[in-house]
């Protein structure tokens, strides 16, 4: 009694739970929320069918493309830096051995572990403009005290340069499994063609490290351009409109000002651009380097 | 095989029967812990428990815990089960989001200045006329000001429990060195805009690190004393769907102008907190500090314990326009309008006896420095001899109100538009003309 029948349906049993949860959990709020992006929907309850009138309002609101380029800035702040250090972290630490080895990884890891209101306060306790212990290494060599978070210049980087000493720990963790991959005898047998440390790092290490190179570039860029938390309580108390990003513009529009149905047409226009930007990411990033 | 048989049958039986005794054992077990918990129940019932919400921490917090506690003490039949939620937004999201899904507390404190946005969103339930003459709960008890502020389009919200406002905390030996203390131990030489500056540069000359200090990171801080200086030339923010309309928006750069010239001077500190702001007080840093009622309990906590170092004072805050006029909110409780969870008519009964009591012991709230909305209570001679509120409850007649409008309030788009704009201004990176406008633009984009 083996019948191709039977067999699918007991992969369809298997697949269920998953598929079923996919379904319920994910499918259908993305739908409803696409059907949401029509109506006037308040934060709760239903809101009148108003046709386009939500999407003809984006593209007309300046303050949502102040919103596009500030996460597109903090993207380009944060994307590329924390990908090279993170390599570059888990290349030095590669090179230690046995309970150095641990200690560096663990001091770089250790501040991942932490939550972001942990991370808030930190930075916030070593910033802050009038007690920071940090201002007085900013007199010391910029000349004045800076409120680095409601700076319109300073906040951002700030704000990216928290997120990688926050976030990096990972990147490390990735790139180290990475470098272990690779086998110790290919280092060896370019030791014996004269092959110098450059080199074997531009022709073993970056083109047998670049799947994993690749898989943290991605996994960035979309943690990156849904920046909300860190940046939301950095800047809390600041022109927020400096550093106004898409997510935060959403919990603003539905959240504070109650607007459900057009939160959700920024919202839609983020998973657009993120589902675009990620493919078009990986497809040429698998096209490089080999 | 009989025998056998028949022992197999005895056995059969006994078994049995051991069956059964374990049965009935089960059963008086079920039993009894059925009339254990029903006993339970019905104990439960005969106390209404009511759950409580604020977002009340510090001085306040304290104090508010006490007064729970004493009414847990004395009222039998009914239990408050308070939580303390994080003030401003988080937690008017919190009421907003679980009222719309059924959940949420039995009564929570609420700022009036919140109530018209609270009510456009649906999370306020209304208390009738009839519900609050039931409970014995009179509009005529409160000043008609802050008893209309808890209404909406006519109908009733929330009952006011306290007015709070800000003052202007002084350091009498700092004042005194800059010969700016009276006979009568208050501050002299503060009133017109003139004045004030010229004092605060004197406090800043005679040793002070800083003449004066508030909040002036953020959006609270800034937000009080500005509308408190916008309102004492006599502006309206917010009229017949306009915002700053008219000279107002110039009334509103000149108030965010002398905020400014402040921070520009080097007499106020620039980009300061909210704790740090009050740190620099206590520390004796600055000279004077302008900040909430609700601060005072710090002050007297920090004297008492011999920690302050200085002798304190609060007057209410100066004249440096053409009249006096201080921003004031109020606290109040209100009921959320769970939706599909609606209270129960006994559990109503229970919540504005609470209330009631609530109001009618506020003297000890009042000791947080707020000034009970309950006038009884503020005709006492225990309230008349309250220090330092007597001093200051005189601003109670001229206090000004958030605009009644959904976008004003704790923590709303005002606030925030504030910080934008007018926080900006006063920390030198805008023009005032330019944050004012500022202030009026991003307010009107909002309305349509």
């Amino acid at each position: 009694m083996h019948s191709k029948t039977r067999d699918n349906w007991i992969a369809a049993a298997f697949v269920a739970p998953f598929v079923i949860a996919y379904l319920v959990l994910f499918l259908y709020p993305t739908v409803r929320m696409v059907i949401l992006t029509f109506t006037d929907a308040p934060l709760i309850g239903e809101g009148k069918w108003i046709g386009f009138k939500n999407y003809v309002r984006l593209f007309n609101d300046k303050a949502y493309f102040n919103a596009v380029w500030h996460t597109a800035y903090f993207v380009l702040l944060t994307v590329i830096p924390n990908t090279l250090l993170g390599l570059v972290f888990a290349m030095m630490v590669n090179r230690q051995k046995g309970y150095v080895q641990s200690l560096v990884l663990a001091a770089f890891f250790l501040p991942y572990i932490l939550p972001v209101s942990v991370v808030f306060r930190i930075w916030e306790w070593i910033m802050d403009y009038q007690f920071g212990i940090a201002q007085y290494a900013l007199d010391a060599f910029w000349g004045e005290r800076v409120a680095v978070f409601r700076n319109k210049y300073w906040a951002m980087p700030m704000i990216a340069f928290v997120t990688i000493w926050w976030t990096i720990g990972f990147n490390v963790l990735l790139f180290i499994a990475g470098l272990r991959n690779i086998s110790q005898d290919m280092y060896d047998a370019s030791a014996l063609d004269g092959a110098d440390r450059w080199k074997q790092f531009r022709y073993i290490t970056w083109p047998l490290i670049w799947p994993v190179t690749a898989l943290v570039l991605t996994i960035q860029l979309i943690l990156q351009l849904k920046i909300f938390d860190q940046l939301y309580l950095l800047t809390l108390g600041g022109n927020v409109n400096n550093t106004m990003v898409l997510v935060q513009y959403i919990y603003k529009q539905a959240f504070q000002l109650n607007k459900g149905g057009y939160g959700a047409t920024v919202a839609f226009s983020l998973f657009v651009i993120i589902v675009v930007v990620s493919v078009l990411q990986y497809q040429a990033l698998r096209a490089k380097p080999r | 095989m009989k025998v056998a048989g028949g022992q197999v049958l005895l056995g059969d039986l006994r078994r049995d029967e051991k069956r059964r005794n374990r049965k009935m054992r089960k059963l008086m077990t079920k039993a009894l812990a059925t009339a254990a918990l029903l006993a339970l129940t019905v104990g439960a019932q005969a106390k209404e428990t009511v759950v409580w919400w604020d977002f009340l921490s510090g001085g306040d917090g304290v104090r508010m815990k006490a007064l729970i506690d004493e009414f847990n003490k004395t009222n039998p039949d009914i239990e408050i089960q308070a939580t303390t939620l994080e003030w401003g937004v988080p937690f008017y999201t919190k009421v907003q989001t679980s009222a719309a899904v059924g959940e949420g507390p039995d009564v929570m404190t609420y700022h009036l200045s919140r109530l018209p946005l609270g009510v456009d969103t649906g999370a306020l339930r209304e208390i009738t006329a009839d519900e609050m003459k039931a409970a014995g709960i009179d509009g005529a008890n409160y000043a008609p000001a802050n008893w209309q502020a808890a209404q909406v389009d006519g109908k009733q919200y929330a009952v006011p429990f306290d007015i709070h406002s800000i003052v202007l905390f002084y350091n009498k030996d700092a004042l005194k060195k800059a010969d700016l203390l009276g006979e009568d131990g208050k501050p002299k030489g503060f009133d017109g805009i003139e004045n004030f500056d010229a004092a605060l540069k004197k406090l800043k000359d005679s040793g002070s690190e800083y003449g004066m200090s508030f909040q002036t990171a953020g959006d609270g801080g800034v937000w009080r004393v500005f509308y408190s200086l916008f309102n004492q030339q006599g502006g309206e923010f917010y009229k017949d769907g306009k915002f700053l309309d008219g000279d107002n928006v110039d009334k509103a750069a000149k108030a965010a102008g002398a905020m400014a010239k402040w921070v520009a001077d080097g007499v106020v500190p620039k980009q300061t907190d909210y704790n740090p702001s009050i740190a620099l007080f206590t520390s004796g840093k600055a000279a004077t500090l302008m900040n909430g009622v609700w601060e005072v309990p710090t002050m007297a906590d920090l004297a008492k314990q011999g920690k302050l170092g200085f002798e304190w004072g609060a007057v209410q805050i100066p004249t440096l326009f053409d009249q006096p006029a201080t921003w004031a909110d109020s606290h109040a409780f209100a009921i959320p309008d769970r939706k599909g969870k609606e209270i129960s008519p006994e559990k109503l009964k229970a919540v504005l006896a609470v209330i009631k009591w609530m109001n009618e012991h506020s003297i000890s709230w009042a000791n947080a420095g707020h000034i009970p909305a309950y006038l009884p209570v503020t005709q006492t001679e225990a309230f008349k001899t309250m220090e330092p509120n007597a001093t200051y409850s005189s601003l109670a007649e001229t206090a000004v109100f958030d605009p009644a409008s959904k976008l004003a309030g704790v923590a709303s788009p005002v606030y925030e538009a504030s910080a934008n704009n007018i926080t900006t201004t006063v920390n030198g990176d805008m023009d005032p003309q330019e944050g004012a406008e500022g202030l009026r633009d991003e307010l009107q984009g909002l309305l349509d």
